[in-house]
């Protein structure tokens, strides 16, 4: 791909002034992307410091010397691996049928015109301004007036239903900033083509927005994964990572969560590293 | 299908957005409005709770206590907008036109740290910022810094704490949104247009620059005015010549439909923030979403704690009809396809 | 007592004790410091609830034929029984129950496993679900709240709650009465103090599970030594900005009032506002870096704080951080500190009210009370752990922390109960003073 400057250089060529320029050019952008993604990772650095840190008490925020042995036993305390394994379906299930939802409203949203619109787009934008021990509470107090068992146990089930709610604002928001000024008239000629709504859908516009639903995807998960206070208000007896980490933080976070912590991050960043790279081995 | 579509305009539009739409009647809208009637509630939870309307007092009592607040809030939240907006624009313009094939690769990167626990990535700042830690030890050790100066348990702790914990919230937006800007056309617009913008660049580039190093000026507790001159000089010579007349023109209103989506979704969760306030915070940098979350838990004064939030909740609905009506992303986006 | 640190293997270890009697300000404890046995590795302790288990049901069965004698009988003696008795009530059925905790906050072995949680399931053949699902008192009463309101169950068969929560849920009679015939253990080795309790005054509703201390916790080397709580008012270029203070109401406020020279066991409102008075100076003149909850204990270890308001169990556990931190109650006579502890209740609507009694009454064989206080570190409720322990594990039994003597629990104070509309005025003005509004 081409680079692109900012400002191409009004000078004329081969001065000095527009050597500069061009190197500038070439580099400013890269070297602030690179302290940008230091900036984001640093924190996380330090996670994956601690995860090999061996504190002889329970705080774990003083480097104290190198030790492996937190690796070799990720699931020690009681709990936190249970704890990851629910976190884990949870985000996946919750981001899978939100990004679904989500898209559909954007889509309906962005492209027609009906009655009770700005009211489907309020209901949309003041989720994210409710406090979410608002949240958390009224859907409590909901789940318990329904009734008890075998109507709304307050588990798994209760912890999804509640994070597919809040994501779902967030994914019509991201969907929409793609869809938003889209080129319909791709969109007109291949229906003058294949004169098929379902296929021009898929072959033209999915393709299309699709960065936007991968990128709405990955806010989803990133929520729904590190939520705390509506999952504690409707998890009933269940347990999620973050509700682990924050009940543990009273006696002192155990190491093996920045072991957990560290790994998931790292089989995140990894397969998504190996399907970019696959793809590029594919193209070239 | 296609006929019966064709003669049914509205039944596309309103199955697609049935399914999300029912879920946040049933799972958002009906609890949220049960929480609505407890603002009317007066008592105790010993007493029990009793409704009337003529309770509507709650309104108006939790708001004049809370103002000064209500107004920490709207700045350490309007602040840490600002500044995501000015760390993702560059960001995101970068991967969406430099990326390569790193495109994804950057963009997961963005986001992935945010698969890790908020609570730990707090702990690590903690370390990092701590008050003899890494950066500030060195700094005090060489007598730059005062040994009294510490980042942490102040309100700047608090702004940048939501600055990082919404950065992805920015820059998403505003990457998918200039991802889909048609590359040509910032080509064309480059013929068009060549050179800076002029003499927009450097005015912009003052302030920004101005604005950003008076604040850090007033942290480090030295001269604001100084820092601001300086601040205004490098922004002004920085906009002057890294930003062109053709990105003002075409690239920047295109993607602002991005611009508009980010700050909404870090604006918006941000006011509502209370988690940094209280790691990164001290005495004095609570937000609305503290006092909310302390209403509502500690003193289980439901009616207070609920009249809170829909005040804070009606307040970000007229922010986001106001900004709307201000930007209008479709006309604005209309707008610029048509230039 | 400076090779405490080798004995720590994981995490999930706590016994690091050796140091813990030097956190003690006072010389008194001092005497405490010089012992330093060996310590048995966590399954010994555990072998020997499980023993002291199965040895109980031949005494049972003696005292069961005798009927009701046992629990009768044990109270009155100051000595803790020497074989656990056996509960005993008619038509009494075991099923499975269902616990929620706090995190680390029981015996755990190598694999993860809670070896008096299994000792007892072997020994009356039902599952115990033991949940860490409580970080926050508050946290939790939000989550069953609605229940309880509803007259629904909660799901849990036993809660652990702290002892103002305890008393919030028991004056809405959201708690079931206790069976003392099902507890004799418990009837017989709980100490005197913990029977005093205005809130349950006959002890029907509540068993402690662990108690703790507050008090002055500080890093000696910064501060040099704080002998006095007026040392958190009074500002000081070794420790301004760098007090942190409890959001826990009752302990930042009861410390306060201890300063003024105040009595927290009886508040007042005209006590309460001298106190908020004397925090929002302090917080004015930027003494206080920050209200915390148990992070107060990092801060603590990265030296982000110097002088806080601390849990004596924690501190207990911070010496391995940070060799040389103290925590005192003050040397000056009038002050001290603050005693508190977590309680086990049985919620209204419970499904298995008499299993979870029998739990209870588990925890009060000094033998499982020793092998869970071996590894938590707080302050045991049950008479004659310390005993058990002596032989077990010397170091813990004669840490002051753990088991203090008498003198110490003398000078400690219990928050006293709040009438409803005095519990949301002390709220309100807390929470104001630590918001900042």
């Amino acid at each position: 791909m081409t680079a692109v400057a900012l400002a191409p250089s009004a000078r004329p060529k081969g001065s000095v002034a527009n050597r500069i320029d061009r190197v500038f050019d070439r580099w400013s952008m890269i070297v602030y992307t690179l302290l940008a993604v230091i900036y984001l990772l640093l924190p996380v650095a330090v996670i994956i410091l601690f995860s090999f840190n061996d504190p002889p008490g329970k705080t774990n925020v003083v480097w104290h010397g190198f030790t492996l042995k937190y690796w070799l036993n990720p699931f020690g305390p009681d709990g936190l691996g249970s704890a990851v394994v629910l976190s884990i379906t949870i985000a996946i299930l919750s981001t899978l049928i939100a990004t679904v939802l989500g898209t559909l409203m954007a889509l309906a949203l962005e492209r027609y015109q009906f009655r009770g619109k700005s009211f489907a787009n309020s209901l949309i934008f003041i989720p994210m301004a409710t406090p979410e021990i608002i949240m958390g509470a009224s859907l409590l107090t909901m789940f318990v007036s329904i009734g008890q068992p075998p109507f709304f146990p307050l588990n798994f089930v209760t912890i999804l239903i509640a994070h597919i709610m809040f994501n779902i604002s967030y994914v019509v928001v991201t969907v929409r900033a793609r869809l938003a000024g889209f080129p319909r008239h791709l969109e007109e000629a291949a229906m003058d083509l294949f004169a098929n709504e379902w296929q021009t859908f898929w072959r033209v516009t999915f393709p299309l927005i699709l960065p936007g639903i991968v990128a709405a995807a990955l806010l989803a998960f990133s929520l729904s994964i590190d939520d705390f206070v509506i999952t504690n208000f409707t998890s009933g007896m269940s347990v999620t990572f973050p509700m682990y980490i924050y009940g543990a933080a009273r006696i002192g976070i155990p190491v093996q969560v920045n072991v957990i912590g560290t790994s998931i991050f790292l089989i995140a960043v990894g397969s998504v590293a190996l399907t970019t790279l696959a793809g590029r081995r594919k193209r070239g | 299908m296609g006929t019966f579509l064709k003669h049914h305009r509205w039944i596309t539009p309103l199955a697609l957005l049935a399914p999300g739409l029912l879920w946040l009647l049933v799972f958002y809208l009906y609890p949220a409005l049960q929480m609505f009637m407890a603002s009317f509630w007066s008592g105790s939870l010993a007493t029990g709770f009793t409704f009337s309307l003529s309770n509507w007092t709650n309104y108006p009592d939790a708001v004049s206590t809370y103002a000064p607040i209500y107004l920490r809030s709207v700045l350490y939240a309007g602040a840490a907008t600002v500044t995501t907006f000015l760390i993702a624009y560059p960001l995101a313009y970068t991967i969406a036109f430099k990326g390569g094939r790193f495109k994804n690769l950057l963009l997961f990167l963005v986001v992935a740290p945010f698969f890790t626990s908020f609570l730990l990535r707090t702990v690590s700042w903690k370390i990092i910022l701590s008050d003899s830690g890494p950066v500030l030890g060195p700094l005090k050790a060489i007598g730059i810094l005062p040994q009294q100066f510490h980042v942490l348990a102040s309100p700047m702790a608090v702004i940048a704490g939501i600055t990082y914990a919404f950065l992805p919230f920015m820059t998403l937006p505003i990457y998918v949104a200039l991802e889909k800007v048609d590359f040509r056309l910032v080509e064309a617009a480059k013929d068009l247009y060549a050179g800076p913008w002029r003499p927009g660049g450097a005015i912009v580039g003052a302030i920004v620059g101005g604005v950003l190093m008076a604040v850090l000026g007033f942290v480090f507790n030295t001269s604001p005015l100084a820092f601001a001159i300086v601040g205004a000089v490098v922004g002004a010579v920085l906009f002057h010549f890294r930003v062109s007349e053709s990105f003002v023109r075409v690239t920047f209103p295109l993607s602002i439909s991005g611009v508009f989506a980010g700050g909404l979704l870090t604006f918006i969760p941000a006011i509502g923030d209370y988690v940094n306030a209280e790691l990164l915070g001290g005495p004095n940098t609570s937000m609305i979403g503290n006092v909310i979350q302390a209403k509502f838990l500690t003193e289980n004064d439901y009616p207070s704690a609920s009249a809170l939030s829909f005040v804070m909740m009606f307040g970000v609905l007229i922010v986001v009809a106001i900004y709307a009506k201000i930007l209008g992303t479709e006309e604005l986006s209309a707008a610029a396809a048509r230039a | 007592m400076s090779t405490s640190d080798k004995l720590t293997g994981s995490p999930i270890s706590r016994r690091r004790l050796l140091q813990g009697s030097a956190l003690m300000g006072t010389a008194a404890f001092l005497a405490a410091c010089g012992t330093k046995g060996t310590v048995s590795p966590a399954p010994t302790a555990a072998a020997a609830a499980t023993t002291a288990a199965s040895a109980a049901p031949s005494a049972a069965a003696a005292s069961g034929a005798a009927g009701s004698a046992a629990p009768s009988a044990a109270p009155a003696s100051a000595a803790p029984t020497a074989t656990p008795s056996e509960p005993m009530i008619p038509n009494g059925t075991v099923a499975n129950v269902v616990w929620a905790n706090w995190p680390l906050y029981i015996d755990v072995d190598k694999n993860g496993n809670h070896p008096t949680i299994q000792a007892f399931e072997k020994k009356y053949g039902v599952k115990v679900t033991y949940k860490e699902a409580i970080n926050d008192n508050n946290d939790f009463f939000g989550k069953i709240q609605p229940n309880l309101q509803a007259g629904q169950p909660t799901g849990w068969d036993i809660i652990t709650m702290t002892d103002w929560m305890a008393a919030k849920l028991i004056s809405f009679g959201w708690i079931e009465r206790l069976n003392p015939a099902a507890m004799p253990n418990f009837q017989a080795n709980v100490k005197d103090q913990y029977k005093t309790v205005d809130w349950d005054p006959d002890v029907a509703h509540h068993a402690p599970w662990q108690s703790g201390m507050t008090g002055i916790g500080y890093d000696p080397k910064v501060t040099g030594s704080v002998t006095t709580l007026k040392a958190f008012f009074t500002a000081d270029p070794r420790w301004t900005g760098k007090v942190d203070m409890l959001t826990e109401m009752r302990d930042t406020i009861g410390l306060t009032m201890l300063s003024l020279g105040l009595d927290p066991s009886k508040p007042t409102r005209a006590a309460f506002d001298q106190c908020i008075t004397a925090l929002t100076a302090a917080k004015n003149a930027g003494i206080i870096r920050r209200f915390t909850g148990n992070d107060y204990s990092q801060d603590l270890s990265a030296g982000d704080a110097v002088l806080v308001m601390a849990w004596s169990g924690d501190m207990v556990q911070l010496l391995v951080d940070k060799p040389g931190l103290k925590f005192s109650l003050g040397a000056d006579g009038t002050y001290g500190g603050m005693l508190w502890s977590d309680n086990m209740m049985v919620p209204k609507g419970a499904a298995q009210p008499y299993t979870a009694e029998l739990l209870m009454d588990w925890y009060y064989i000094p033998a499982n009370a020793a092998a869970v206080e071996d590894y938590v570190n707080y302050i045991c409720p049950c008479r004659g752990a310390d005993v058990v322990l002596k032989k077990l594990d010397p170091s813990v039994a004669s840490n002051p922390l753990i088991f203090p003597p008498d003198s110490t629990l003398a000078r400690l104070s219990i928050f006293g109960s709040l009438t409803p509309d005095d519990e949301s005025y002390f709220n309100t003005g807390f929470d104001n003073l630590i918001n900042g509004a």
